[in-house]
């Protein structure tokens, strides 16, 4: 029987990190110590950052660490992280990176990359080590939340496996994948989760036992319409209410609607309408419809215009919908002047 | 998705990458600049991922040796645990870890909507007038050695809902192990 050292700043600050509008307040952590083989279970209660020994000792076949956050509206738990300790099992990390720097579970787009670090230690190679100490089994999981689906309550024990790899050698090893492979009909709508998960080989009193584990949650590309003006209306009076549909807002993203003179162009910066700035600081996509009206200052002078509906995302700016239109609001007076005698 | 789009998007790609391999693993990867696009359609991306199928790096690692579990084991915390909750603070501790509760408090056990999530130490330090905690051994929580005959019945009178603790951390306290049955002795005689 031995201690571990319980090094839990890293996680910990990963979940405290106020990158949106979770606050530390939202989320409650929680470090289980699951022991093996007996499964009892006991609550390792930590501070928020730091480091500290585990004060129950890790049997001989090992223990599981795993690192909770709990959300309580709507209450939810999410596994963030987990380490494997054991005799002859080797130590493993998986850490999965994305363009977005949110925490505490890692996430991104379906049309963007995204990377998994495994980092494993503890490998042996001597002729009468263990096979147990000799290669763990890296595998990667997929899942899909559904259309429209939000992972809340799902059965991960239905994810599906994707492919399997052994690790036998020490070190660190970047997987990067330019696109998810969650399965869905339309890619540009997937929701789900990507997970990479270290297990060992079986071994002497050690049975096949999840080393370390990360997952990432991808999210859809945003679409959305604008409705109210069509492509090429003349309009010589005041402006129609506009109808603005949104769909699958990435949880950090600013929606808005720009003008600009001309015809439809990439990069243009034009004048935002009022009322149109949609700010989202969530976890979950978000879907709305918004009504634009009065909003005629902005068109000030005559011509050709183009609304355009962008959505700015750690992933830059993506153009949703656009609509160009004409703009006459001269009244031309034709006279005829005649004499008669 | 035309030549020129797939091109742009793979050398958006790459750059990423390489920045995110420079960063790595100490630092998460930075956002590309904002560069204005329109949204990636099904078409593109359904091409964009076919093309991406041959470079899974995973191909590049030996064959997975051994057993490999087919599924995901299905983890919640919360199906892991009970709920502690009262005057609109609440805590989680391991199945089990609950020795007695008595009817009056079954309420308890229930998570009021609006309710603050607390770790055990803050939750008990504000809760002690109804929670009492009893140290037990390692052994006694894997079901090894049996809790002693006079504390379980000091806790059938218990008015306070009690938790097992160690080292001050609710910890489940699993059911006596029976002793698995002995084998049946079979003389048998042994002919030269």
């Amino acid at each position: 029987m031995k201690l571990l050292v319980l090094r839990i700043a890293p996680l910990i600050l990963a979940v405290g990190a106020p990158v949106s509008a979770q606050t530390a307040a939202d989320y409650t952590n929680f470090i289980r110590q699951i022991q093996t083989p007996s499964g009892v279970q006991w609550d390792a209660s930590v501070a928020a950052t730091g480091a500290q020994l585990s004060q129950l000792g890790v049997d001989a076949a090992g223990s599981h660490f795993e690192l909770w956050t709990v959300k309580t509206s709507p209450l939810t738990s999410y596994l963030l992280d987990t380490a494997y300790v054991g005799a002859y099992i080797p130590v493993a990390s998986v850490t999965i990176h994305s363009e977005d720097p949110y925490g505490p579970i890692p996430r991104t787009r379906a049309d963007r990359a995204f990377s998994a670090v495994i980092a494993v230690s503890g490998l042996l190679s001597g002729l009468t080590d263990p096979d147990s100490a000799k290669s763990v089994n890296l595998l990667r999981y997929v899942q899909s939340y559904g259309l429209g689906g939000t992972g809340v309550g799902i059965d991960r024990s239905q994810a599906t496996l994707l492919s399997q790899a052994s690790v036998t050698q020490n070190g660190t090893q970047t997987l990067s994948y330019a696109l998810t492979s969650i399965p869905a009909g339309n890619r540009a709508k997937v929701s789900g989760e990507e997970r990479f998960a270290v297990f060992s080989v079986a071994g002497y009193q050690a049975p096949v036992t999840q080393i370390a584990s990360s997952y990432i949650q991808i999210w859809p590309v945003a679409d959305g319409s604008l409705a109210g003006i069509s492509q090429g209306q003349l309009i010589r009076f005041t402006l129609p209410q506009l109808t603005v549909t949104l769909n699958d807002l990435y949880p950090s993203s600013t929606t808005y609607v720009q003008a600009y003179q001309g015809d439809p162009q990439l990069g243009v910066v034009g004048k935002t309408l009022p009322g149109s700035v949609l700010v989202i600081n969530d976890s979950i996509p978000q879907s709305r419809v918004l009504t634009l009206k009065d909003y005629d200052a902005v068109f000030d002078t005559e011509g050709r215009w183009t609304l355009e509906l962008l959505t700015v995302t750690p992933f830059g700016t993506d153009r949703l919908a656009y609509v160009s239109f004409d703009i006459d609001r001269i009244i031309r007076v034709n006279t005829t002047l005649t004499t008669d005698e | 998705m035309t030549a020129l789009a797939i091109k742009a998007t793979r050398r958006g790609w790459f750059a990423w990458q390489l920045g995110a391999l420079c960063a790595m693993p100490t630092v998460l990867s930075p956002a590309a600049p904002p560069v204005m696009q329109d949204a990636a359609t099904h078409e593109q991306l359904a091409q964009q991922w076919r093309k991406a199928q041959p470079d899974d790096p995973m191909k590049a690692l030996p064959a997975a040796t051994g057993a490999v579990p087919a599924g995901q084991p299905g983890k919640d915390l919360l199906s892991q645990s009970d709920i502690l909750c009262f005057g609109g603070m609440a805590t989680l501790v391991p199945k089990r870890a609950i020795l007695q509760l008595p009817k009056a408090m079954t309420g308890r056990t229930q998570f009021a909507a609006g309710s603050t999530l607390l770790g055990w130490a803050e939750f008990y330090a504000r809760n002690r007038g109804w929670i009492t905690t009893v140290e037990v051994s390692q052994l006694q929580a894997e079901g090894s050695v049996p809790l002693p005959e006079e504390l379980t019945k000091r806790l059938l009178d218990q008015p306070n809902l009690v938790v097992a603790t160690y080292l001050g951390g609710p910890i489940s306290v699993l059911p006596i192990k029976r002793p698995s049955a002995a084998p049946t002795s079979q003389s048998e005689s042994i002919k030269p």
